[in-house]
This record gives C-alpha cells, sequence and structure tokens, in this order.
C-alpha cells in the first residue's frame, strides 16, 4: 500500500495528523485551482481551505478506485465555480460577445512555483501573469474551470467532463469557444497598444 | 471543410487529439483560408502564453489553517452531539422521575416496598447494574475528550438503566400484589 492510500485510509478512521499529510501533498495543487479560478490570492486561499474540509467531511465517500488527487480537485473546482456564481457578475458567453474585465482583477502578489533569478525576467513573468488572468477573469465559471483543468493540470477532455459534470462534447466545444474568444481578446489588446 | 469546423479541429488539434487523416484535411484547409490561417495563429499564440503559466504555490500556513479549522468543526460537531445526548438523557431521567406516578404506583407502595418485597436479590442486581454503569461512563469519560458530550451520553446511559430497573422492580410489585 502507498503512503498516500494509507494515510487516506487513516483519515477516513478520524486520524487527523494522516489527513494533515494529505493536505501538505495537494496544498499547491488545490490553492493554484482556486487561484486560477478565482483571481485573487485571499480568496483562493478561504477556497484552498474549505475545499480541504469538505474533502474531510466526505472522505468517507470517495472512490479509492480513483485517483485521490481529481477527486479533491473536483471539489475545488465546484467550490470555487460557486465562489464565482455568488459574485452576481453577469458572464458573457464568448458566444455571444467577449467579456472584458474592467481591469481591477485583484491580482495579489503571489509566489509563483519557478524560479527566477533575473529582475527583468521576474517583471515579464509578472506581466504575462496578470495578462493571464485578466483574460481568466473575463470566462464564466465552468469555462474558466475547463481551461485551468486543461492546462494546468493537463486533464484530458473525459477528465474534465468527469470532473465538471459535462459530455465530452460539451467540453470540446466549450474549449473552442473560449479560446477563440481568448485569442480575440489577446489580439484586441495588442492592436489597442500598436 | 467549414471554417467553423476547422476551428474546432484547430481548438482540437491543440490538444492532440486529431488522428492524422484530420490534421492533413486541417493543414488543407488552412493552406487555402488565410482567415483560418490567421485564427491558426492566434490560437498558437494563446496555447503558448497559456501552457507557459506556472503552478502559484501554496502559502506554508495553509496547512495549519486547515487543521485548525479541523480541529475547531470537530469540537463544535461534539459539542452538538453532547448537547443533543444532554438533552436525551434530561428528558429521559424527568420521565423516570414522573414515572412513578404515571403509573400509579406509589400510592400502591413506593421504591422502598419495592426493594425489600425483591429482597437481597434485587439489591445484589441493582448494585451489579451501577457497576455496570460506572465502569461504562469511565469507558466512555476517556474516549470523549469534551466533557459536555460525556456528560450527556452519560446521562442517558444513567437514565435508561434506571428506567430498566423500575421497569423490574414494577413487575416484582405487580406479581407480588
Amino acid at each position: 500500500m502507498t503512503n498516500e492510500a494509507e494515510w487516506i485510509r487513516l483519515a477516513r478512521e478520524g486520524n487527523q495528523d494522516a489527513f494533515g499529510r494529505l493536505v501538505v501533498a495537494y496544498q499547491t495543487p488545490v490553492y493554484n485551482l482556486a487561484y486560477r479560478m478565482l483571481g485573487n490570492a485571499a480568496e483562493a486561499e478561504e477556497a484552498a481551505q474549505e475545499a480541504f474540509l469538505r474533502a474531510y467531511t466526505h472522505l468517507r465517500s470517495y472512490d479509492p478506485q480513483r485517483p485521490f488527487r481529481s477527486w479533491l480537485l473536483s471539489i475545488a473546482s465546484h467550490h470555487c465555480i460557486d465562489q464565482l456564481r455568488r459574485r452576481r457578475i453577469t458572464w458573457l458567453s464568448f458566444e455571444d460577445e467577449i467579456a472584458v474585465p474592467d481591469g481591477s482583477t485583484g491580482l495579489a502578489e503571489v509566489q509563483l512555483a519557478s524560479n527566477s533569478p533575473n529582475p527583468e525576467a521576474v517583471v515579464t513573468r509578472r506581466e504575462r501573469e496578470e495578462q493571464m488572468q485578466q483574460l481568466l477573469a473575463a470566462l464564466p465559471p465552468t469555462d474558466r474551470a475547463a481551461i485551468t483543468l486543461r492546462y494546468w493540470y493537463d486533464y484530458s477532455y473525459e477528465e474534465i467532463a468527469e470532473t465538471l459534470n459535462l459530455t465530452v462534447s460539451a467540453v470540446k466545444s466549450r474549449l473552442y469557444r473560449t479560446r477563440r474568444g481568448l485569442a480575440k481578446m489577446i489580439e484586441g489588446e495588442t492592436d489597442d497598444a500598436l | 471543410m467549414r471554417c467553423e469546423q476547422a476551428g474546432e479541429m484547430m481548438s482540437a488539434r491543440l490538444d492532440d487529439r486529431l488522428d492524422r487523416t484530420e490534421i492533413t484535411l486541417l493543414e488543407d484547409h488552412l493552406a487555402g483560408c488565410s482567415a483560418c490561417q490567421a485564427e491558426w495563429h492566434r490560437l498558437q499564440a494563446l496555447d503558448g502564453l497559456l501552457a507557459s503559466a506556472p503552478m502559484v504555490r501554496a502559502p506554508v500556513r495553509l496547512r495549519v489553517q486547515v487543521m485548525a479549522r479541523l480541529s475547531r468543526r470537530e469540537q463544535a460537531r461534539r459539542a452538538i452531539i453532547g448537547s443533543t445526548a444532554l438533552a436525551l438523557g434530561t428528558v429521559a431521567l424527568a420521565l423516570l422521575a414522573l414515572a412513578p406516578a404515571l403509573l400509579g404506583l406509589l400510592d400502591v407502595t413506593g421504591i422502598a416496598p419495592a426493594l425489600v418485597i425483591g429482597g437481597p436479590e434485587t439489591i445484589v442486581q441493582l448494585l451489579a447494574l451501577l457497576g455496570a454503569v460506572g465502569h461504562a461512563l469511565l469507558v466512555l469519560a476517556k474516549e470523549f475528550a469534551v466533557p459536555l458530550a460525556s456528560l450527556g451520553l452519560c446521562s442517558l446511559m444513567l437514565a435508561l438503566a434506571l428506567d430498566g430497573l423500575w421497569i423490574g422492580a414494577v413487575r416484582r410489585l405487580r406479581a407480588a400484589h
């Protein structure tokens, strides 16, 4: 039995130390997902905590045949989607028009997972990061989750579909629509800069 | 091939979801459609931007915060269980206190005559029962760290045990009369 399987087994029996080990193992994937979804460090931290608490509460319903990471990220995704819907912002679908963010994306000073010794590279990376979060902030919650799972977690269409309770064909068309809309946004920004 | 279909295939191409034949079809369309070529370049640029974005590392305090909230939640849960058990125990004790009146036994004999009628056998049984209840209380007190939960469960058990004793006494009395 792997360490993870043993931690899960102990955590299901109520061993909080074992659950703490699972938190350490998965805190960055869960936090990154929350940050990419919510675009704000403080909210991401709160959402990541809540996702772990929900996972602990529902640990008995976890199927050990399924990867724990997928199960955990599914909980985090749904929680973040709920949080975004509570913001009561009207998201525009890329089928109609591109939702351009107002610039107040709530970007926080975050520590990226890669080292960046060169100050110039740090500035460039920061700018790209801001551009990234502005793009994501324009997306409706489910599209944002689909793009996040595709790019940061290398999820297949099938995995995204299972995580977000969508069909595979819906995932495929969503990714296409979202990419096309985002690409137009980038083009628009480039045109504005000229 | 229509441009809409080509667009979907471009997206699938970025995800390595096309087979060799579909890739050839797409490339043939791109070779003859400047609008789709431009879109393909845009999608590739976007793909590069998204694919190069790093994971954002979780703050080091996250584990401590999760465990602290978990601990608080567990305490609250135990307090609710304890309160419920305490309430049930109190109700059971109240019913126990009212049982003689409800059964009309006080008019007939009362509890002391019941023990007298039962004789030494009843007293031995009573002591054995109290011993068992005491042992159970000790085990519960060790098992549940929250005093309220222990108190609630103990009172419930005590009430149930005494209820059992009452029922036994009543049967003996009725048999004696």
